[in-house]
């Protein structure tokens, strides 16, 4: 009766991360063994299916009617599935696929009470609707504690506590915000449930169904490193704080340690030494010791990372952010996405 | 010359141990006082003893009166095993602490409080030396800072304005906040309400840069930069408006209020033109305001200049706290009602209430009774209770007890057992 009730409910499909809908498929009373089971071949294929398109198109897509009762039992099995095959890169890319799937829900939900039902029940959020209340433009009120624990990971100015109105520790929100912060949320607890999920031992009738998943991992992760950085260093992808400091050491100018070790954890160590072959009080040998040790390959071997975007700032290095910067908080993050622009522009003059 | 400071040391410690000795009538232990780490300097060695845990209050006390540290601290943290070293002690939250000291702030005041004082041969001086003593040449230099009425009064200043952001704008009651006087130059906050225990430091760092305008950007509290007179008119921001919002208007206010044009040129990198009009036409915006609002109330002031004023607005504005305390979750911050090492003054803790009428240099003091006689080697004159001490140079004094305590601790006078 209850599970009938249940069933022909949307809303499990669309929000399976929600405790009704956990509830309902621990109700179920599902083991593992019975998943090879013909029966519920469907489910083990859309089970694969959003790991897939977690994989390759960076979104769980949102299949509705007639295919309820397949959406929400598949979730689970993802995330078992996902769970064995225990690899963090694959973990984080379906959390967030996840999350896109939910903000897309969440903005097209026709009843603006189920967000709000959704937040405190799934996620304990202080949150309420407005009513008549003296700011139209705002739809809902919300902790700050719960305002700060998602929207502190989100970049852009609008964003920053700083720039919310805040009344009586209440951050006042649109309808499009709530849902963009819901599902910064999602991202955490699939993450989380991933992390927690018991490591089973697969029957050996699902193991093709892994490996055939592990591939299109193995191929998305070369992909994503083939992406990630051309071997020479780009100094045109420079983020401003580098490219001022590189600047600086071609005009001969002194550099400040924290400078100095900005410089050289940001550049190519031979790059480096050319450039400091050209300013006058160049010693070769303890300059190429320095760089290198920075880079890693002498003295303890740790390889350094440059310094956050915040820590530059309180060091006073930071020029002043330009339009990506404003998407990230670390150099190195800066130097990554402006190679992608770099190259999606020369993609486009090309195709021109 | 070393020995004797010792001898003061040796005295003051025992005062310190004195005052330990019965202060649990009044030094009531931290809440969660089981998951706190505490931490403490001794008047020797100046190497802290940290990572202590205490099963029971009694303890602590106990501890206090035995050690007589010259510094007390306590953990914002709470951990499951407070002994364990840093990485193993299982972190549970924190509360929420500001830290306000006035060393950071910028100051009027323009009396030195820099104090140098040369270790070789006790002469001390507020000239600013560079590397040797003038008298001796000797370059064992040592700094102090002594406490000032005007600088007090600034970085109270600063702690009303956070309390208010913390009431106002994050809602916190009365009851969950609890303001101290550091004991030396500044003040602290603690929130310890549940609902801030968990956040962490990327959310901290949000409060922090909350409470210091650090990247606020006008066009998001409806402030947009247009050329278009009517339309950006409707945008003038008024004291009666939430959050940030109405805080930019009464720093602008407040700002027009008290300024001088040449103030205003350096505060708001105004013309001299434009800053002289603006400061003729002040009253104006003192009566207009509500009828077209702070941006219509000086004709011929345009959106570029009031752009400037309400960045100055915001500078005002923000309660100037020191981010790295605040953003730091596993923090030890001073024990209330412990002594300050620097100053035998008490960390006072104060109601929200009391904070506007409190008085530091009267009523941290810790050593209301007795006398004490020293051999002072040089102090410029200072305040406490309600006398005024000194100028004091190679002399031998009989103080109360709290003001030769003071010199004590500041290492300015020595104990007169030990003669010169």
């Amino acid at each position: 009766m209850m599970t009938a009730m249940l069933l022909s409910s949307p809303d499990l499909a669309k929000y399976p991360f929600t405790p009704e809908a956990r509830a309902y498929i621990t109700g179920l009373n599902l083991s593992v063994t019975e998943l090879v089971d013909p029966d519920y071949g469907e489910i083990l294929l859309r089970a694969e299916q959003r790991i897939e398109e977690a994989l390759l198109d960076g979104e769980v897509k949102w299949r509705g009617d007639p295919y309820y009762d397949i959406e929400a039992l598949s979730y689970p099995v993802a995330i078992m599935l996902v769970a064995s095959i225990d690899d963090e890169f694959l973990g984080r890319r379906y959390a967030l696929a996840e999350a896109k799937r939910a903000d897309t829900l969440f903005r097209r939900e026709p009843d603006a009470r189920r967000l709000l039902d959704i937040a405190r029940s799934a996620f304990k959020w202080r949150v309420e609707a407005l009513v008549d209340e003296a700011s139209p433009s705002y739809e809902y009120a919300l902790h700050f504690g719960d305002y700060l624990r998602n929207a502190s990971k989100l970049r852009s100015d609008p964003w920053k506590l700083v720039n919310r109105l805040m009344i009586k520790g209440r951050v006042y929100l649109k309808r499009d915000e709530l849902a963009r912060l819901l599902s910064e949320e999602v991202q955490h607890h699939v993450h989380a449930t991933i992390a927690s999920s018991p490591k089973i031992v697969v029957p050996p009738l699902l193991l093709p169904r892994i490996s055939r998943i592990t591939e299109i991992l193995a191929e998305r992760r070369e992909r994503t490193r083939w992406e990630e950085l051309p071997a020479k260093t780009v100094a045109a992808a420079y983020p401003p704080c580098i490219k001022r400091l590189y600047d600086a050491l071609l005009a001969g100018r002194h550099l400040s340690h924290v400078g100095r070790f900005l410089l050289h954890v940001g550049v190519d160590t031979e790059e480096l030494i050319r450039l400091y072959t050209s300013v006058s009080d160049f010693d070769e040998r303890l300059t190429r010791y320095q760089t290198e040790h920075i880079a890693g390959m002498k003295g303890s071997g740790t390889k350094y990372l440059p310094p956050n975007c915040d820590t530059l700032k309180t060091h006073g290095l930071c020029p002043g952010p330009d339009e990506v910067c404003q998407t990230i908080r670390h150099p190195l993050s800066y130097y990554r996405t402006k190679i992608r622009l770099i190259r999606r522009g020369h993609a486009v003059a090309e195709r021109a | 010359m070393q020995n004797e400071r010792e001898a003061g040391v040796d005295f003051v410690e025992k005062k310190f141990a004195e005052y330990y000795a019965g202060a649990s009538a009044f030094l009531s232990p931290p809440s969660g006082f089981l998951q706190r780490e505490f931490g403490f300097i001794p008047f020797t060695g100046k190497i802290m003893i940290r990572h202590k845990g205490f099963r029971a209050p009694d303890d602590l006390m106990a501890f206090l009166a035995s050690l007589s540290p010259a510094h007390a601290y306590y953990s914002a943290a709470y951990y499951d095993d407070p002994e364990a070293p840093m990485a193993k002690k299982g972190w549970r939250g924190s509360d929420l602490i500001f830290d306000i000291d006035s060393d950071h702030l910028p100051t009027a005041c323009t009396r030195p409080h820099d104090y140098w004082i040369c270790e070789d041969c006790a002469t001390g001086t507020t000239q600013s030396i560079h590397g040797t003593c003038p008298h001796c040449g000797g370059s064992r230099l040592r700094t102090e800072f002594w406490l000032c009425d005007t600088c007090l009064a600034l970085a109270k200043a600063e702690a009303l304005k956070l309390l208010d952001f913390l009431m106002d704008d994050f809602g916190f009651q009365n009851q969950d906040i609890q303001t101290c006087f550091s004991g030396h130059r500044g003040y602290h906050v603690h929130v310890a309400s549940e609902g801030v225990q968990s956040l962490d430091q990327g959310a901290r760092k949000e409060i922090t840069d909350y409470l210091l305008g650090t990247g606020l950007s006008l066009p998001s509290h409806g402030l947009p930069q247009t050329r278009r007179a009517a339309e950006w008119r409707a945008t003038s921001p008024t004291l009666a408006d939430a959050g940030w919002r109405g805080r930019i208007a009464k720093g602008v206010y407040d700002v027009l209020l008290s300024a001088t044009p040449q103030q205003l040129e350096a505060l708001a990198g105004l013309s001299k033109a434009i800053a002289g009009h603006v400061i003729t036409n002040r009253d104006r915006i003192l009566v207009d305001d509500g009828a077209s609002g702070l941006w219509g109330a000086v004709p011929g002031v345009g959106p570029k200049t009031w752009e400037a004023l309400a960045l100055t607005g915001v500078q005002r504005q923000a309660a100037l706290i020191d981010p790295v305390v605040t953003m730091d979750v596993h923090r030890l911050i001073r024990l209330p009602r412990s002594l300050h090492g620097k100053t035998g003054l008490q960390v006072v803790p104060l109601p929200v209430s009391a904070l506007e009428k409190f008085d530091p240099l009267q009523e941290a003091i810790a050593f209301p009774e007795g006398r004490v006689d020293v051999y002072v080697a040089d102090a410029p004159a200072f305040r406490l209770g309600n006398a005024v001490y000194g100028p004091y140079r190679r002399e031998r004094v009989e103080l109360p007890m709290a003001a030769g305590v003071y010199l004590l601790c500041k290492r300015a006078a020595a104990d007169p057992q030990l003669p010169p």
